[in-house]
Formats: C-alpha cells, sequence, structure tokens
C-alpha cells in the first residue's frame, strides 16, 4: 500500500468531519477579514478627501450600518472559529486512534521473529511517539497549512475589491517574504538535524555512562568520559548556535518584510489619494488605505506561519512512512487447516534443520520421537540453543527443512491456535502483565472461575503468598515492579496448573531466588510435570536423572542424547558436565 | 565555590544586557512607524499646519530641519521622505536585530553547554547512594532535557524577554499619547486578553498531565504486549490484548479531544476581544469626529483611528507571543531549579583530608571489620549487623548468601562506596575513612554481578582500565579469564566491535571480557561480585585458577549464590538476613554450619548442567 493510499483511508473515514471544518474555517475567515473593510467603509462614512484636505461628511445611518456589520460578523466568526478548531481536534484524535489500533493489531499478527529481531524501544516508538508525530502533523497541516492558504487568497480577493493596483504590487512583492521565510527554514532545518543527531549522540554516550556509572568510577574513568562529554557537547555548541541563530532570522526578516511593504503600499496609497482620485478604477480613500494596511498585515502573516510548519511535516511525514512500512510488513500466515484429532500421543522431530540467519544452523538434522508421558530434559551450556526448540514446537518459528509432526501431522499443517492450546510454558523470562494477580493468572484460561483460579494458584504454592498481598488476588501488579523474580515465577506457573495442557515446556532456571523460594518453584514445577508429556530446559539434578531422554547441545548441535546411564557410560561431555562439580 | 545554575549563567552575563539593548533600537522602529505613517498621511491632507495634532507637528518640524525644499509643501514630499525613513528604519532594525540574535544564540548555546559539561561532572562523582536518591532516570532527564530548557530559556529571555513587554507598553503609551479616551480601550483589553490566555492554559496544561498519564499507560501497555508476544500467541489472545488496548486508545482519545474543547478556546474568544475593541476605537473616534466636539482637548483624526488601529494588531500580535513566551519561562524555571538541585549534591563518601596510604607486607590484616551494620535509611531495617572478621593479606574470601542476605552491602562497604551506620572498619591498620579515596579505589577492583561493557571496540573497552595498554597484556588478562579463545576467533580480534551494553556478545563472554578489563589494572585487592554466575563450572573454575597464577599476592574476594566458586577460599562468610550466620573454611563450615551443608547439597544436585 502506498503512503497515499493508506493516509486516503485513514481520511476519507473523516470525510464528514473534514467537510465541517473546511466550511467552518471558509466562514470563519470571511468573517474576519471583512472586518478591515468595514473599519475602513466606516472612516469613508465620516469624512473624505478633497482636494489634499480632510473634510467632514458624516453619513451616520451608513456609519452605524457598517459597525454593526462587523459586529455581527465578529461574532460569526467566534462561533465558527472555535468550531473549526474543535472539529480539527476530534478529527485528529479519530485518526489517531485508528493509526495506534492498527499497529497494535499488527503487534498482535506480525511473526515472532518480527518482535525478536526489531528493537523493542524501535516498535514502542512507533507505536507512541510515531503516532503522537502524525497527530501533530496533522493537526498542522489542517490549522496552519488550509488556514493559512486560504486565508492568503481570501486576502487576495478582499484586497483587489479595494484597490487593484495596490493589490497587484503587494502580490508582485509578495515572492519576497516567502523567498525569505523558505530560505530561512531550509537553511536552519539543516543545521537542526545535525543538532539533533550530535544531541542524540550526546545522550547516548550519557546514558551509558550514567547507567554503568559504578563500572566506570572502578575503572577510575570518570576524567576521560569527562573530557569525551565535553568534547561532543562543545561540537555540538557549535552545530546549535549556527542553528539557532539561523532560525532566529525568521521573525526578524519577516518583520522587515512586512515593514517595507507597509512603507510601499503606504506611500503608493498615500500618492493614490493625491493623484488619481478622481479616477474612478483606481479611487483611494482614507479608509480604504486604512483597510489596505491592515490587509497587508494579514496577508503576510500566514506565509511565516506556513513555513514554520514544515519541519512538522517532515517529521510526521517520515513517521507517517515508518507506520506505513510496519502495517505492510508480512503477517503471520496459519495456512494449518488439520485437526490435530484428540489429545497429542507422539511429537516426531523429522531431519530437523534450523537457522535463524542463513547458514548458520542452530539444529541440524535432528531426528527422534518423543511419546505421550515422556519427559525430556535438555542441558548444554548458555547460548547453545536450548530455547530455539521451544520457538519450534510452539512455532514461532517455523523449522529451514524438516518437520516436527504430532500425531503424524506435520506441524504446519495444524491451526497455530489449536497447537498452541496443547502447550503450557513456564519461560525463565517471566510475563507479568499490568493487572490483578487474578487476571494475570486467569490469562491461562479466560472462561475459568475465581475457585479454579485460586485452586491452580494454591497446586502451584503461590497461594500463600498472594494471600499476605495488601490486596489479596486484588492487588495490581504491573510488568517490573511489585514481585520479586520468585513470586513472579509462581504465578507463571499457577497459570499452567490452570490451562491443564497435554504438554508443558519448562525452562527450569531459578538464579537469583533465595532458596525457599527455589524449593517452592522446584515442587511447583514437579507437579505440573505428573502424567505430562514435557520438555525441559533442566538445571537440576533430579529432573534429568528421571528423564526419559537427555539431549546435550552445544554450539547449537545435539552432540550427545540418551538417558542419564547411558551418557555416563560414554564418557564424553555429559560425563565431564556432570563430574565437574565433584572435582 | 558552590555550583549553581546562575553562576554558569552569569558567565555571560553582559549579553544580557547587550542583546536585549540591539533589540530595542529595532522595537523602538517598530513602535515609530505607525507615526511616522500618520504624520504623513496628516502633513500630505491638510493645507493648514496648525490643523495636525502635535505628534505629527513635531514630526513636520522634524523634516524641515533636514532642509527648505520641504518647505514647499508639496505633499509628495512628504510621502518620499515618509517612505524613506520606515525603510531605513527598516534595515537598521532588521541590522541590530540580528546583532542580537546572534548574542542570543551565542549566550545560550555556551549556557547550555557549560551547564551540561558540569552536571555530567556532577553526575559522575556521585555515589550510589545520592544516585538514588535523586532518582536515576531524572539524572538524566536533567542533563539531557533540563539543560536544553535552561538553554531555550536564556535563548529567549534575550530575544524576546524585553521586547514583548516593551512592545506592549510601548503601544499603550503611544495610544494614550494620541488619544487617551481611546487609549483606555487598550488599556482595558490587555488584562482581559491576558487573562483568558491565562485561565485557559492554565487548565489545558492540568489537562495535559491527565493526558501524558495516560500515554503513558499506552506505552506500558505496548511494553507489555511486546515483552509477551510469545505468551499472548501461546494462549491465542490476540484478539483480547487488542480489544484491551483498543479500550485504553479509546480513553486516550477522549481526554484529548477534553483538552482540544478547551484549547479551542484561545484563539476564537482573543479573536473576539480585538474584533470588539477595533470596533470599539473607530466608533469612538468617528463619534468624536463626527461631532466635532474634541473631546478632552484630543484631536481625531482619520489618521489617528488608521495608527490605533494597527497597534492594536501589534498588540495583539505581540500578547500572543508573550503567552508563549510564558510557557517557555515557567518551564525553565522547574528546569533551573532541578539543575540546580542536582548540582546541590555532594558524594557523601568524600576523600577524607587525611588521606592516608599505606602499603604492608603479605599476611599482615588487610581488612578488620568489629561490630560493623549498616542501614540504608537512618533507624530503618539494618542490612548487615554486627559483621566482624578480619582478612589478611594474600588470602582469599568467599561470600556466600541468598538474595538479600547482605552480601552486595558487605562489600560496598569494603569498597568504601558505603560508610558503616555503626562499628569500623580498619584497611591495613588504618580507618578506612582515613584512607585516600583515590588509593583506595585503585587498589580495590570490582567485577559486578551484570557485566558491563561499553559501545567501542574490545581494545577501547580494554583501554578503560589503563589507557596506555599494550596488545600483549590486553591477549594476557583475556587468556586468564578464558576469553582469548572468542576473541581470537573473531577476524577483527581486538577491533571486533562492542555493541551499545555489550549485546553482541552473550552473557558469559560479556562476564569474561569484563573481567579481563579488571585484571589489566592488577589490583592488590580484587572482588568478584557473582561474576561468574554465566559461567559453566568447568570455565569458573579454570578462570579462578588462572587467577591464582596471575595475581598471586592479591587478596581475592568471591561473592557467589554457588558453593563451587567459594568453596577453595581461606575464609567463608555465610551471610543471611545480614547477619554472619558462620564462618570458616569450607571443611569445617561442612562441619559447623547446617546451612552451609543444605546448600551444598542442594546445589550439588543441580549446578553441574548448565
Amino acid at each position: 500500500m502506498t503512503t497515499k493510499e493508506l493516509l486516503k483511508r485513514y481520511l476519507l473515514r473523516q470525510k464528514g468531519r473534514i467537510v465541517l471544518s473546511f466550511l467552518s474555517v471558509l466562514v470563519f475567515l470571511l468573517a474576519q477579514l471583512s472586518q478591515p473593510l468595514l473599519v475602513g467603509s466606516s472612516l469613508d462614512a465620516v469624512g473624505r478627501i478633497q482636494d489634499g484636505v480632510f473634510l467632514l461628511d458624516v453619513d451616520s445611518r451608513l456609519l452605524v450600518l457598517y459597525l454593526s456589520l462587523a459586529l455581527a460578523l465578529a461574532i460569526l466568526g467566534v462561533i465558527f472559529d472555535y468550531l473549526f478548531e474543535y472539529s480539527i481536534g476530534v478529527l485528529t484524535q479519530n485518526v489517531v486512534k485508528e493509526i495506534r489500533d492498527d499497529v497494535f493489531r499488527k503487534l498482535m499478527a506480525v511473526p515472532i521473529r518480527t518482535i525478536d529481531e526489531r528493537k523493542h524501544g524501535d516498535l514502542l516508538q512507533l507505536e507512541i511517539q510515531d503516532v503522537e508525530n502524525i497527530s501533530t502533523g496533522l493537526a498542522s497541516v489542517f490549522k496552519q497549512l488550509v488556514q493559512g492558504v486560504l486565508s492568503i487568497l481570501i486576502t487576495i480577493a478582499m484586497m483587489f475589491t479595494v484597490n487593484w493596483i495596490l493589490a497587484l504590487s503587494v502580490i508582485l512583492l509578495s515572492p519576497l517574504s516567502l523567498f525569505a521565510s523558505r530560505f530561512v527554514a531550509t537553511f536552519s532545518h539543516r543545521h537542526f538535524k545535525s543538532q539533533s543527531a550530535l544531541m542524540s549522540d550526546l545522550n547516548a554516550l550519557s546514558l551509558e555512562a550514567v547507567g554503568n556509572l559504578e563500572t566506570l568510577q572502578s575503572l577510575e574513568y570518570e576524567e576521560r568520559s569527562a573530557e569525551e562529554f565535553e568534547r561532543r557537547d562543545e561540537r555540538l555548541r557549535r552545530e546549535g548556535k549556527v542553528a539557532q541563530f539561523a532560525a532566529s532570522w525568521t521573525n526578524p526578516t519577516t518583520r522587515f518584510v512586512n515593514n517595507t511593504i507597509y512603507a510601499i503600499v503606504g506611500i503608493a496609497g498615500i500618492v493614490m489619494i493625491l493623484y488619481t482620485a478622481s479616477v474612478p478604477l483606481l479611487s483611494m480613500t482614507m479608509g480604504k488605505l486604512t483597510s489596505f494596511l491592515s490587509y497587508t498585515n494579514e496577508y503576510t502573516k500566514p506565509f511565516n506561519e506556513i513555513s514554520s510548519v514544515f519541519a512538522e511535516f517532515e517529521t510526521a511525514r517520515f513517521s507517517f512512512h515508518r507506520v506505513r512500512d510496519f502495517l505492510s510488513s508480512p503477517e503471520d500466515v496459519d495456512e494449518g487447516r488439520k485437526d490435530l484429532s484428540g489429545p497429542i500421543e507422539d511429537i516426531a522431530f523429522d531431519h530437523l534443520t534450523f537457522a535463524y540467519e542463513e547458514g548458520q544452523s542452530l539444529i541440524e538434522d535432528f531426528c527422534q520421537v518423543v511419546h505421550r508421558g515422556e519427559k525430556v530434559a535438555i542441558v548444554g551450556p548458555t547460548g547453545a540453543g536450548k530455547t530455539t526448540l521451544i520457538n519450534l514446537l510452539m512455532r514461532f518459528y517455523d523449522p529451514v527443512s524438516g518437520a516436527i509432526e504430532f500425531n503424524g501431522v506435520d506441524s504446519r499443517e495444524i491451526p497455530k491456535k489449536q497447537l498452541r492450546s496443547n502447550f503450557g510454558m513456564v519461560l525463565q523470562d517471566t510475563w507479568i502483565f499490568s493487572g490483578t494477580i487474578r487476571e494475570n493468572v486467569r490469562y491461562a484460561r479466560p472462561e475459568s472461575s475465581d475457585e479454579e483460579v485460586e485452586e491452580a494458584c494454591r497446586a502451584a504454592h503461590a497461594d500463600a503468598f498472594i494471600r499476605t498481598l495488601p490486596h489479596g488476588y486484588d492487588t495490581f501488579v504491573s510488568g517490573k515492579g511489585g514481585l520479586s523474580e520468585g513470586e513472579r515465577q509462581l504465578l507463571t506457573i499457577a497459570r499452567v496448573m490452570l490451562a491443564k495442557p497435554d504438554v508443558v515446556i519448562l525452562d527450569e532456571a531459578t538464579s537469583n531466588v533465595d532458596t525457599r523460594t527455589e524449593k517452592l518453584i522446584t515442587d511447583g514445577f514437579d507437579r505440573i510435570l505428573v502424567g505430562k508429556t514435557s520438555i525441559v530446559i533442566a538445571h537440576r539434578l533430579s529432573t534429568i536423572q528421571k528423564a526419559d531422554l537427555i539431549l546435550v547441545l552445544k554450539d547449537g548441535n545435539v552432540i550427545e542424547k540418551g538417558t542419564h546411564e547411558s551418557l555416563l557410560r560414554l564418557h564424553g561431555f555429559y560425563y565431564d558436565l556432570y563430574t565437574s562439580q565433584f572435582r | 565555590m558552590k555550583e549553581t545554575v546562575f553562576s554558569v549563567v552569569k558567565k555571560n552575563g553582559w549579553t544580557f544586557l547587550v542583546g536585549p539593548a540591539f533589540k530595542m533600537i529595532e522595537a523602538v522602529f517598530d513602535l515609530l512607524i505607525p507615526l511616522v505613517m500618520k504624520a504623513v498621511l496628516d502633513l500630505s491632507f491638510s493645507s493648514d499646519p496648525s490643523s495636525v495634532d502635535t505628534v505629527s507637528h513635531a514630526f513636520g518640524d522634524f523634516l524641515r530641519l533636514f532642509g527648505t525644499w520641504v518647505e514647499g509643501n508639496d505633499p509628495l514630499n512628504y510621502a518620499l521622505i515618509g517612505g524613506t525613513l520606515i525603510l531605513l528604519m527598516g534595515i537598521v532594525g532588521l541590522a541590530t536585530t540580528m546583532v542580537c540574535q546572534y548574542i542570543a544564540a551565542l549566550s545560550a548555546t555556551r549556557t547550555g553547554t557549560d551547564l551540561r559539561d558540569r552536571l555530567y561532572r556532577k553526575i559522575l562523582s556521585l555515589g550510589k547512594k545520592e544516585r538514588e536518591g535523586f532518582g536515576e532516570g531524572k539524572l538524566m532527564t536533567v542533563l539531557n532535557s533540563d539543560s536544553f530548557q535552561v538553554q531555550q530559556g536564556v535563548l529567549f529571555f534575550i530575544r524576546l524577554g524585553v521586547r514583548a513587554p516593551f512592545i506592549i507598553l510601548g503601544s499603550l503609551v503611544l495610544s494614550l499619547v494620541l488619544n487617551w479616551p481611546i487609549g483606555l480601550v487598550f488599556l482595558a483589553i490587555i488584562p482581559v486578553i491576558l487573562l483568558i490566555v491565562f485561565l485557559v492554559m492554565r487548565r489545558a496544561s492540568r489537562q495535559y498531565l491527565v493526558i501524558q498519564g495516560r500515554l503513558d499507560q499506552l506505552s506500558v501497555a505496548t511494553s507489555d504486549s511486546l515483552e509477551g508476544a510469545r505468551v499472548i500467541r501461546a494462549f491465542s489472545t490476540m484478539e483480547e490484548e487488542r480489544k484491551k488496548f483498543a479500550a485504553r486508545t479509546s480513553t486516550y482519545q477522549d481526554e484529548s479531544i477534553r483538552v482540544s474543547r478547551i484549547n479551542a478556546l484561545i484563539n476564537p474568544l482573543t479573536f473576539a476581544i480585538v474584533s470588539l475593541a477595533t470596533i470599539l476605537v473607530v466608533f469612538l473616534g468617528s463619534f468624536d469626529m463626527a461631532s466635532g466636539v474634541e473631546m478632552m482637548g484630543q484631536k481625531v483624526l482619520p489618521s489617528t483611528i488608521l495608527t490605533l488601529v494597527s497597534y492594536l494588531s501589534q498588540i495583539f500580535q505581540t500578547l500572543i507571543l508573550l503567552t508563549n513566551l510564558v510557557t517557555i519561562f515557567t518551564k525553565t524555571i522547574v528546569s533551573w531549579k532541578r539543575c540546580n538541585s542536582l548540582l546541590a549534591l555532594s558524594p557523601a563518601i568524600a576523600d577524607s583530608p587525611k588521606g592516608l596510604v599505606r602499603s604492608i607486607g603479605e599476611n599482615q590484616d588487610l581488612f578488620a571489620l568489629s561490630d560493623v551494620s549498616f542501614a540504608y535509611e537512618e533507624g530503618g531495617n539494618k542490612a548487615l549487623q554486627d559483621v566482624s572478621f578480619t582478612l589478611r593479606k594474600g588470602e582469599s574470601l568467599g561470600i556466600i548468601g541468598g538474595t538479600g542476605s547482605g552480601k552486595t552491602t558487605l562489600i560496598r562497604l569494603l569498597e568504601r562506596l558505603l560508610d558503616p551506620t555503626e562499628g569500623t572498619i580498619l584497611y591495613k591498620g588504618v580507618d578506612l575513612r582515613d584512607y585516600s579515596l583515590k588509593a583506595l579505589r585503585r587498589e580495590i577492583a570490582f567485577v559486578p554481578q551484570k557485566s558491563i561493557l561499553f559501545k567501542g571496540t574490545i581494545r577501547s573497552n580494554m583501554q578503560m582500565a589503563k589507557e596506555d595498554v599494550t596488545d600483549e597484556e590486553i591477549l594476557r588478562c583475556l587468556s586468564v579469564s578464558c576469553a582469548r579463545d572468542f576473541v581470537e576467533s573473531y577476524p577483527d580480534r581486538l577491533d571486533h566491535e562492542v555493541e551499545e551494553g555489550g549485546k553482541n556478545f552473550s552473557g558469559g563472554q560479556r562476564q569474561r571480557l569484563a573481567m579481563a578489563r579488571t585484571f589489566l589494572r592488577r589490583p592488590e585487592v580484587l572482588i568478584l561480585d557473582d561474576s561468574t554466575s554465566a559461567l559453566d563450572l568447568l570455565t569458573d573454575k579454570r578462570v579462578r585458577d588462572n587467577l591464582r597464577d596471575f595475581l598471586p599476592g592479591a587478596t581475592k574476594v568471591f561473592i557467589s549464590q554457588r558453593v563451587s566458586t567459594i568453596k577453595d577460599c581461606d575464609l567463608i562468610l555465610v551471610l543471611e538476613g545480614g547477619k554472619v550466620l558462620a564462618m570458616g573454611d569450607h571443611a569445617s563450615l561442612l562441619r559447623t554450619s547446617e546451612v552451609y551443608r543444605e546448600t551444598y547439597e542442594s546445589q550439588m544436585q543441580k549446578e553441574a548442567l548448565e
């Protein structure tokens, strides 16, 4: 989808509001811009210049008419201006909501690979900051651009009704103003861009240093770090000075151009009053000059505003591009049609090969069959690719070649939702979302009752600590704070207890947990494994000794497999690993 | 001398006088231009100089100074001279303004940079306690955002801080001079507009806080869903997540629309007031002229109305500017205070005036702790209670205990990142607090649990420990920490890139690199705080063996949750809940401490496999 089409789609849904705001701004501008004309006419109703001298010639009926018309139009203007500003606000927010919801829907729909590969901060930026940028851009396009252009057009028309020669000369002079503000904008924009690059460079440096200050201090690196900071800060200062200076030309230059136009129009107007008062099409009066000088001010004002919009517009365009790119990125396709009839009886890894990046196989030609109720332990050093198997089982990723078959059906042919509903997993990185404890546990089976949730928590040994919390099961917990790592783990165990899956996937790691909680967790692990097919990233001896199959992973390959006894007899890597503790 | 934002700003104090002074020239011209236009009009359209008002009359006198050719009273002459004058004032005004703008940019960026440099140095000097007290996130905001806000404040103060009020006041005064009864209209509208803008902005800014909060919630929700991507897919709850999020965006939408409902008031209301004022001016002026009465001795000419209307539009435009300015200054004041509060921090752990430095021989007491207690908050729970032990030079110390047992607090005390609340720590026979902090930092090196690598290359990371280190030394230390093999497997070896936070290395690789970096310092005391937690047992043991040969005389302190890491230490402390539960060597602890024995046995069952 092109940017244009996407934008059109969002804007078309706001058709009514766009038309409404367009009409309101039109009414407002007409009302606002007829004011100078009425003021001028009022003056002309008081008197006129004759033979170079101002003569009183009051037409009080006209005077009152003009002034009350001005008052009426002012009131009309106020109402429609408010309508315009308000409907722009609503319009923008409607579009913002739609884009946000679309981006979120997409986040839910993209393959895990997309989320793994893109930085979380980057995706977050897309959903939050980029959409905000679009909102700012959209609002300013409507407010400054649409209003500005309309205002210029109407002013031109008004000026022509007053005096066409002066109108023509103002229009001829206007490129001056446009050129000046455009020039300043481009020039300063360039410097602002490099300023913001230097700024984020400085931010990155300080973030790294301040976040790791202890290390920095222990290496006595403070002085050198400060010097580096000062060096970059000085670069930023030089660039910033130019940028700020350049940007500050806008107002004075525009003021200068305005003053020049004001002087020229004023003088030309006086000359015309003096010499062409009697020429029908060129007739000029005191009142007309007053109107005209006001129009000159009104006319030049939007140029400035429009040029200031360009920067916001650029940012918004960039952000919109990012959003569009993301929205048109491929989604997770689910071509599975076959029904996985009944519980999972066996899982077969059939010549399975997998690589995250081409040429760097993490699993190669792996064959194994796991039967219902069996326990498979995966051991190996950190980074050996133990979690890859989980990724493949859950179909977060698909194999490069070979297949995983459930009950003889290729996992790619089973609908993902159905396939995944057979699994329960407890990962090392626990996931607790912002919500109550109850909501967090119930997540595994939304239709479950409060009793079921509490029972699952009791089974997972989580009940005891939950009851000590201020609001028990209704205590609000957030993504990061509130609970200890161990308690979070217990909650995820409770989730699995509640879901009662056929197959359990477990990452046993319990590092950084105190001994008592660790015992609870281990006990929880043992309970969910009872009678289940299980695939465990093993960290405990008991798991391994009881396992029906141990897979030893190293550098992404299964280098040894068998039972505890058979592997020990092998005197290989497993043997070394196992015996190292006794040396 | 105590540093404050003011002391930084003061360095460029002259700019606050010179800048606005240049700007004032332009402002005066801006105020004069409508008057010149008026005078030209008046002089052109009156055959009788006495019929013009005093201001225009004075201008006519002024022009006549230039020569006799104006005397001819040809109206065209007035127009041409007036026009030229306005143009000249414009040019001079532009030039002087540019000088002011340059001075403003210069002063602001100098101040900003200077302030940032000082803030950064201040942050680097702080200890953990002060940082946590201030808030780690806030430190970054002050450094990267508040300093820019102060810079912005300086910039706009020099550029507009004097100009905007001057233009408003000047327009007011001049309109009162031209015709004071009508000028009163001006006097009346200025406060009204200011009040409206102020009220609306106050409402809106409160509402903005609410919106900001909602946006933060959206951000948290998105972040939650990103982190839980696997779980969400595992439970196939994408649709539910989407609905929950849509409800949040709806709330955000509602709040935002509520703000625009208020914000949308500013423009129409100010427009209403200015229109009303204009109509009033025209009405009063026309009435005066029509009735022919010289109201309170003030003469109204059509040109007077023209001039008043143009002052009115000048006031209006400047008021809008002024309200923006007020927003900027309000933010600046907040940032200014925050910068000051950071600059006012002083590290609690300061170098002692005694600054003692000692060196001791093998087997003499290196550390002697007697009844050391520590509480993070005064009167709060003791993180460490009555700890006493002695460690001799060259010995190794192992500390074991669960989370919250006080291990980390203890080593912070040894490193003097904290000072004990009670009790004393003797280091080389003198009170640790009297020892030169600089020397102490050099003698004691520490590898934290979470190993930190910095963006750059492997070499640049190693050079952080020692600026002029040779490749040979680096490789030697990499061998000690068992990192040499994987480093040499990279084609670019030591020049291999290190991404931010060392993301391109595994946890174990990071730990080994971080250890090598510390080894380069060849410290007298080496503290490893769970620094090998990501290594498998074999590698862990190899590192400890290598270390014995590499730093034979050094005192080593190991903190670990693994018994295997510390079991060979000369002295082992078993900590629980801030107290020393037992101490001794491995063999004696197995006999005397039940906790130690249990931990040992349970771990023997699990560790081997990691």
